[in-house]
């Protein structure tokens, strides 16, 4: 049986579950993803460690150094189990390879064992973000032995299991038991919408308790025991106490037992959930292709009639694609929900941010002065950039088309306005997103109504180029072996390199604004005239490069 | 007529998949591509329809070279991939009216085309549905459909049987039949050779991306002095290749 679950688990990895590290043809890809793999994770190791490092100092004024490792492992665990349930979802029930394993003669328990583990393995970067930072820094500071970065192996190792058998438990029985999986895109819908919320419920709660608390707050709540996170992750994962317990007493056989007590829970945990697996796992699965059919004649003359109806093709190709990114949940959520969350909790952190009201207050206070026009307009037109570089709506879209990229190919409309399609569409969402926070803004922060229109006369440039720079990304690297939804944009390093771009030229604009601080006259010319100038370049630089890529491009 | 003079195709560099191939496939007959599995049919089939770029050769689609006009060459194909799993999430008129207007159809045609079809292949019920609630065979039909909304002069259909049903299987047989004898191009690949030995004016046989045989069913049988099935024929041919 084992053989079997391992040899499935390899061969999932290689047909590129996980990152499909594997599937990656083109250099651009390796090497991008090799700087992300050098920088970026390494970075938010260190990112994390110098908050750690900060709260550790903070911590053992009271003697309380030893919450770093249990909060390590509880927002290690939280996170797990939050982006588990939706990664388990997808590939335990809504992945393409499950059909074919079903006729394969494999037992449940193997297909569930298999696929739990290559979960667990993505699962790892989260972990070493998060846990590591925690572990280095309690490591040095505290001066311990070796004994410690030994136990704390074992810790890592171990600590995606129980968080992810929770999720695939949750999942698995949700899925046998309502008929949720017979509505497989609005339960993908309605449950990674709620998902997001609580992600951001939990990250404003966090950022707040974390950012605003002080000394004695801090003191007070943990002599109280009233240490809502620990509390919280003991009660839904009682196993994280005996790593805790483990790592804080390397010295004794206690530490000792206790490490072996959670690595034996662990295991356990693992093995009910393969009982689980084999008992339910079929009866959730089985029939999940089935999509449920109406089959009514009524309205069909007036459905009928609304497609017959001629439009032009850069038309209708653009409103095929947003009928795509609707329908399709994972699309859904990472291109069109999150263009209106990220809006919400930049607002959220203006108001609330770290001094609280304070925030909102300055930003009003500069409002009123009229001399800060011109930055403030500057100000609006970033964040439309920042809006478009945020979804993955435009740098996914040719990764998007997988391998029915082939029908692109033999439609008899040019790749030049194909590629307009695609930039249009995402370019409407990211506009809506940013109006809507523009509309936000001008209620919460009392923006003068003229620099607000200013502001979305000016501001779809913004949008509009960093739009031509995800098409160019995602033209020349896309991600187009795949086969599940998800692994083309939320495993997709083009939406990355698309923030870091946005980044930079709202950056820019930013930093522009608060050297010059111009007049709203010379803002207003100066960003048209570049934005305007920019975009044209690289209109120009699409129409040529772009086009040209496209042809190369064979799905 | 489809013509390919001297067309190449390597994959990765390495793998030859369609090595010099000259082909003339003329309108009025339909014209069969046989192989076996992985011969370079579907290779051929992509680079006609530009889905493929030849690495050296050319393709013209009457007259017009696909290198330098590929527009004009696609909207006088209309083209049945081998696997009709696609746009899943459109429902079937959707997909229809999508097609439609990427290749420029009137109001006027779509409907006509639209009724007609959806009768013949029984499928007047099912338009408002989601394609993914469709069956293998409906969805080959629905992409059947797709493909002639534009009454193409050039019909190009990689493995279009599998999956249909026999009342389907035999219209569109007789689909293939009318277009040709109406002097347009028709050309389908298959690996049934029944099929093919019974509706083919003309057959060519490739095998590891050259074409083994190129002329009538007599002329083959003449070639080889037997008076065999094709099926016999054509393992003969591709036999003597191993």
């Amino acid at each position: 049986m084992k053989n079997k679950m391992l040899l499935l688990t390899r061969t999932l990895l290689k047909n590129g579950e996980g990152f499909g590290i594997k599937g990656m043809k083109n250099k651009v890809s390796k090497v991008l993803f090799a700087l992300m793999l050098i920088i970026i994770l390494p970075g938010l190791v260190v990112m994390f460690s110098f908050f750690v490092n900060s709260a550790y100092s903070a911590l053992a004024v009271i003697g309380q150094e030893g919450v770093i490792i249990s909060w390590g492992i509880a927002i290690t665990s939280t996170v797990i189990l939050l982006f588990g349930i939706f990664y388990i979802a997808a590939s335990f029930y809504f992945s393409r390879d499950v059909e074919v394993l079903l006729y394969l003669p494999l037992k449940p328990r193997q297909i569930v064992g298999a696929k739990f583990l290559t979960a667990a393995i993505f699962e790892y970067i989260i972990t070493a973000a998060v846990f590591l930072p925690a572990v280095i820094v309690y490591g040095i500071r505290s001066a311990v032995g070796i004994v410690f970065y030994l136990y704390s192996f074992v810790v890592f190792v171990f600590i995606p299991v129980v968080p992810l058998c929770l999720a695939s438990v949750l999942v698995m029985i949700l899925m046998r038991f309502t008929n949720a999986s017979k509505h497989k895109d609005t339960f993908s819908i309605i449950g990674g919408t709620l998902a997001l919320l609580l992600g951001m419920g939990i990250n404003i709660v966090m950022q707040r308790f974390i950012v605003n608390i002080n000394l004695q707050e801090l003191e007070a709540l943990i002599t109280k025991g009233e240490n809502t996170l620990a509390l919280l992750t003991s009660g839904i994962f009682p196993t994280a106490r005996w790593a805790v317990s483990a790592l804080l007493d390397t010295a004794t056989a206690a530490g000792f037992l206790n490490l072996l007590l959670y690595a034996a829970a662990s295991a356990a945990v693992y093995i009910f959930l393969l009982f689980l697996g084999e008992k339910v796992y079929l009866k959730g699965v089985v029939g999940l292709s089935e999509s449920v059919s109406k089959r009514n004649k009524q309205n069909k003359a007036e459905e009928r009639d609304k497609f017959l109806k001629k439009h032009s093709a850069l038309r209708t190709y653009t409103m095929l694609e947003l009928k795509l990114l609707f329908r399709t949940p994972i699309y859904f959520l990472n291109c069109v929900i999150v263009n209106f969350i990220w809006p919400v909790l930049l607002l959220i952190y203006m108001v609330m941010g770290t001094e609280g009201a304070d925030m909102q207050g300055m930003v009003k206070q500069l409002i009123i002065n009229t001399d800060n026009a011109g930055t403030i307009f500057l100000f609006g037109i970033a964040m439309f950039a920042f809006v478009a570089g945020f979804n993955g709506t435009v740098s996914t879209s040719i990764s998007r088309e997988g391998q029915e990229l082939f029908v692109k190919k033999y439609i008899p409309v040019s790749y030049r306005t194909q590629i307009l399609a695609k930039v249009l569409s995402g370019f409407i969402l990211s506009i809506a997103g940013a109006v809507f926070m523009l509309i936000a803004a001008t209620a919460v922060f009392k923006l003068p109504l003229y620099i607000s229109l200013l502001i979305l006369v000016a501001g779809w440039m913004g949008t509009l180029l960093i739009s031509f720079f995800e098409i160019l990304l995602d033209l020349y690297n896309p991600k187009l072996d795949w086969d599940s939804e998800q692994k083309a944009v939320k495993q997709n390093m083009n939406v990355v390199y698309s923030m870091v771009i946005s980044s930079i030229v709202g950056g820019l604009t930013i930093y522009a604004a608060a050297q010059f601080s111009p007049g709203i006259i010379t803002a207003a010319l100066s960003a048209v005239l570049i934005y305007g100038g920019l975009n044209v370049l690289v209109y120009f630089l699409l129409c040529k490069k772009g086009v040209e890529r496209f042809k190369q491009l064979e799905g | 007529m489809i013509e390919l003079i001297g067309v190449s195709k390597t994959y990765g560099g390495t793998v030859k998949a369609v090595d010099n191939l000259n082909l003339t496939i003329p309108g009025g007959e339909i014209f069969g591509f046989l192989g076996p599995n992985g011969a370079g049919k579907t290779t051929t089939i992509k680079m006609i329809t530009g889905i493929l770029n030849a690495d050296s050769g050319t393709i013209k689609v009457n007259g017009v070279d696909i290198k330098t006009d590929p527009v004009k060459v696609k909207k006088q194909i209309g083209f049945v991939p081998d696997s009709p799993n696609m746009f899943l999430r459109l429902k079937g008129i959707e997909y229809l009216g999508f097609m439609a207007d990427m290749y420029d159809v009137s109001s006027k045609d779509r409907t006509e085309i639209i009724d007609d079809l959806a009768k013949k292949f029984g499928m007047e019920d099912v338009l408002n549905d989601r394609i993914q609630s469709y069956s293998h065979g409906m969805r080959q039909k629905i992409v059947l459909m797709g493909s002639l909304l534009h009454d193409p002069s050039v019909w190009i259909l990689d493995e279009p049987m599998t999956g249909l049903d026999p009342r389907s299987s035999f219209i569109l047989k007789e689909m293939m039949r009318k277009r040709a004898d109406s002097g347009k191009t028709v050309f389908f690949s298959t690996h049934v050779l029944d099929v093919a030995e019974k509706i083919c004016d003309k057959v060519a046989i490739i095998n590891k991306g050259r074409i083994l045989f190129c002329g009538t069913l007599d002329e083959m049988r003449n070639s080889s002095m037997k008076d065999e099935s094709l099926e016999k024929l054509f393992l003969e041919l591709t036999e003597n290749e191993e």
